[in-house]
């Protein structure tokens, strides 16, 4: 036998022990002292759930996501218009929403819960192919062409922060196709709730702006109703961006993917209701911004988010503006990714093929196929020159508004089928105001529809909504 | 032969000439390869829905599209007992997930295949292809059958995706329990963790434990959690006492004590051992279902001792050995090998390899993992301060240790 040190696991067992304390971890953990079968036993092992503030801050995801997703390019241009227009007097429609918002989100996420299926999994087997494939068939076209719409907003948020689109727009969808493919679930999620901190920017700009406080609590509080078609028009406008059906079909698929079971339900609604709350918050803050500058300076002109941006830099300086353009980047490239998520997540649910962030794109052909083709897409016709945005974004909000409604009309029948939800069934206040909200959707989604007809023939009362 | 979205068109008409359509179908999920249909269902004038038995079926009139039955009256409201044992066609298996064993996939029933057998009507396929979406969107008028398209019943599953639903249907008949239990773990990973749980309810206990313990840890807790508290029971006493140990590491407290202190004790006592060491420990990635014996043994005794010994644990390719049972001290180990082929009179400590690598039950869990790949053996013991020892470390738990998340959940755990 060699004499003298020996290398490592090679010793005599009787002289070996030692060597081997070399390996301990700095930390041991405290464990928890747990009385089993009369002896007490100090458990070290056992995966304790987070405490304090990181117990609720990893309950956040889903709902946040998907909530804050809707402030995207079209939503900013939305909100900025609301402020420009008419000033703080819009702010009440929002407050009332984020209740309406909030109670939608919330019905997912427990619809999600109680059966594990994602919401185009139940229409499909409960209301049948027919609904489905129409509402899959819709979603497609409607998110395709709101992708578009986001891969603008990229390229027009880089641009004002000096970078040209032909660049940006390649790299922000790289980005976040790279992420998707390669990334798991819980990376996803952690990437675009860390995205979700870029719309603090509008805070700050409605800060920096030094809105009239009494003002903007006269808005959020006294509504006020005018006759203006327009101000009506900015209305629905609010309401259709505020909830949109790949909102509805993120947030469940999202929370189905995250493992989100029914006995744990409880404590992740405040996912739903902290991402309503957030999202219309960061709107108000929009509406506020432009309302305390471009409202007071008699600039109510504003057609897209990157407009709203530049607008803002004769008034209160260069700031704001990068601000805008910092918060239209993070919403957009957010927007960009939860869409075609949302869509893949729809059609692979209608046809029932694998589904889901967490899989190889060998397991899932589909899943990723149409999430790649969708971004593909949205690139492409991002870079076309004089590819007509707004119009295509009018078109796709027809379809999303014949939509909308259908879809909660779901939504509200399904989580009153105690077959499915069990104990998570909706409760009569929760039916009061899911019915409210419908009432609510479908009369806006009725002017809308009736003032596209109108504009269709030649009948001018949109005023810009 | 009859696809269910044409026979949903066709009326029953009785001996009195009156008519109401086919609504829907029951058949007996249980009963047999082929589950003959057992009741056809219609709306009244009343708008209530009613159903006639089977037996009731004078004849299928194909050209005209007509089943003639002698009354309408013979019908029954509907029933409000159990449909345990019979599912509807259109309402529960149409549009729902169902397991294509043949391709190993969860697909769409997208239509249903029904045939006519000595006076039995049979579901015999369902069509998953894109055609039958057509058929049934154009009323039959687009979308023919492709043969190659249709799934054998035989070899179909279908979960109602309800665990409750079928807690006292014993349904060990079900063919997917002959396929591995990795390959059930996979192919549950497309199915909502309800139809999981439903599945694992289904399957006989020692193949629902070995699927639990290739399912991934989210979806392995998700499904534990919605069985009955007497087969969770069953199924953490049926798991290697490492894989059980993760489960239980993940329950609630007052649900981990519960079952900690209801577990056959044997179980038990293994699990709290293991669950004393931190998760990114040594400690928390072995296993303490390990075979040794004393070295003063022959090998003709070792072989009659450890008959016993060896029938349970997951990993029995290495047999170690101790000064005595007692202390267990390691000492060296032997092969399982070895120790069938070797003379009977040596004793174990003249054949055993006494220079065995061990690990330290506090060292960390990544570099050990490493240190167990790299050994290229099937495990390294783990030895407590005094020698003693305390469990292996295999290599599939090592590589399950450091491989990449997405892949670790898939890795497959042989040994353990």
């Amino acid at each position: 036998m060699k004499k003298g040190p020996q290398p490592h696991g090679l010793e005599p067992l009787d002289v070996a022990d030692a060597n081997y304390l070399l390996d301990i971890p700095r930390s041991i953990p405290t464990g928890l002292r747990v009385n089993i079968r009369g002896r007490s036993v100090n458990l070290r092992g056992l995966r304790r759930n987070p405490t304090g503030i990181w117990r609720w801050l990893v309950i956040l995801g889903p709902g946040l996501i998907a909530t804050s997703a809707g402030n995207d390019a079209g939503g900013i241009a939305t909100y900025s218009q609301a402020g420009a227009k008419f000033g703080y007097d819009l702010i009440w429609v929002m407050v009332i929403l984020t209740l309406s918002f909030a109670v939608v989100q919330e019905m997912c996420a427990r619809l999600g819960a109680a059966t594990g299926r994602g919401l185009l999994d139940l229409i499909r087997e409960r209301f049948g192919i027919g609904w489905a494939l129409f509402a899959v068939g819709i979603i497609l076209i409607a998110n395709g062409g709101v992708t578009v719409s986001e891969f603008v907003g990229i390229g027009a948020a880089m641009e004002l922060l000096g970078v040209s689109r032909h660049v940006a727009i390649p790299l922000g969808a790289a980005l976040i196709w790279y992420l998707v493919i390669f990334g798991s679930y819980a990376n996803v999620e952690k990437i675009l709730l860390l995205m979700t901190l870029v719309f603090f920017a509008y805070p700050v700009a409605a800060f920096m702006a030094h809105p009239r406080w009494a003002e903007v609590a006269q808005g959020a509080f006294i509504p006020k109703f005018r006759s203006d078609p327009a101000y009506i028009f900015l209305i629905v406008g609010l309401l259709g961006t505020t909830i949109t059906p790949y909102i509805q079909i993120f947030q469940q698929s999202s929370l189905v993917e995250k493992g989100v079971a029914r006995r744990h339900y409880g404590p992740e609604r405040i996912d739903a209701y902290v991402g309503a709350l957030f999202s219309n918050l960061m709107s108000i803050s929009m509406i506020i911004a432009t309302a305390a500058t471009l409202y007071v300076v008699g600039q109510r002109e504003i057609e897209t988010a990157a407009d709203a941006a530049r607008a803002l830099e004769p008034v209160v300086g260069s700031a704001a503006t990068l601000l805008f353009g910092v918060g239209l980047l993070g919403a957009t490239l957010l927007a960009g990714a939860v869409l075609p998520l949302a869509t893949a997540y729809a059609v692979s649910e209608v046809f029932g093929v694998p589904k889901g962030v967490n899989l190889d794109f060998r397991r899932g052909k589909v899943f990723f196929s149409l999430f790649t083709a969708l971004i593909v897409i949205g690139t492409t016709l991002a870079l076309i020159p004089n590819v007509p945005v707004m119009r295509l974004l009018v078109g796709v909000q027809v379809l999303n508004g014949i939509l909308l409604p259908i879809i909660l009309v779901f939504i509200l029948l399904l989580i009153n089928d105690k077959r499915l939800t069990g104990d998570l069934k909706n409760t009569r206040r929760n039916n009061v105001l899911a019915v409210g909200t419908l009432i609510l959707i479908t009369t806006a989604v009725l002017v809308m529809l009736g003032g596209q007809l109108l504009d269709s023939l030649g009948i001018q009362v949109l005023g810009g909504g | 032969m009859v696809m269910l979205s044409q026979l949903q068109r066709f009326t029953l008409r009785d001996e009195q000439g009156r008519h109401a359509r086919l609504r829907d179908l029951s058949v007996a999920l249980l009963d047999g390869d082929y589950p003959p249909v057992t009741r056809l269902y219609f709306l009244k004038l009343n708008k209530q829905r009613h159903s006639l038995s089977w037996e009731k079926v004078k004849a299928i009139d194909w050209p005209s599209g007509q089943i003639r039955v002698a009354s309408l009256d013979e019908s029954v409201g509907e029933s409000t007992g159990s449909m345990a044992k019979e599912v509807l066609l259109s309402d529960g298996i149409l549009d729902a997930l169902v397991l294509d064993l043949q391709n190993r996939r969860a697909t769409r029933a997208n239509d249903l295949w029904l045939e006519e057998n000595d006076g039995n009507l049979l579901l015999h396929s369902a069509d998953t292809s894109f055609s039958a979406m057509l058929r049934r969107l154009t009323g039959g008028r687009l979308g023919g059958i492709a043969k190659n398209a249709l799934c054998d019943w035989k070899y179909v599953e279908f979960l109602r995706g309800d665990p409750e639903a079928v807690r006292s249907e014993a349904g060990q008949h079900l063919r997917i329990s002959r396929l591995p239990a990795g390959e059930i773990a996979r192919l549950t990973d497309s199915l909502p963790y309800l139809h999981a749980a439903e599945l694992i309810t289904l399957l006989a206990d020692s193949k629902a434990a070995h699927t639990l313990e290739a399912m991934s840890p989210e979806r392995q807790l998700q499904v534990f959690e919605e069985l009955d508290e007497d087969q969770g029971l069953r199924l953490l006493a049926l798991m290697a006492p490492d894989l059980a140990t993760d489960l239980v590491a993940r329950l609630q407290t007052q649900a981990m004590r519960h079952y900690l202190e209801r577990l056959p004790r044997k179980q038990a006592e293994r699990i709290i051992e293991l669950l004393r060491y931190p998760e990114n420990t040594v400690g928390g990635i072995m296993t303490n279902d390990v075979v040794y014996a004393r070295g003063s043994l022959t090998v003709a005794e070792a072989r009659e001792t450890l008959r016993g010994p060896l029938k349970n644990p997951h990993f029995v390719y290495l047999i170690y050995i101790v000064d005595d049972e007692s202390s267990r001290r390691l000492r060296g180990m032997i092969s399982l090998r070895t120790l069938l082929t070797a003379d009977g009179e040596p004793r174990l400590e003249e054949i055993m390899d006494p220079y065995v690598t061990t690990l330290q039950p506090l060292g960390g869990a990544d570099e050990n993992a490493y240190r167990v790949i790299n050994s290229h053996m099937a495990a390294l013991p783990v030895v407590g301060e005094e020698g003693q020892l305390l469990g292996v470390v295999t290599v599939d738990a090592a590589v399950a240790q450091v491989a990449p998340r997405s892949w670790s959940q898939r890795a497959p755990r042989i040994f353990t």
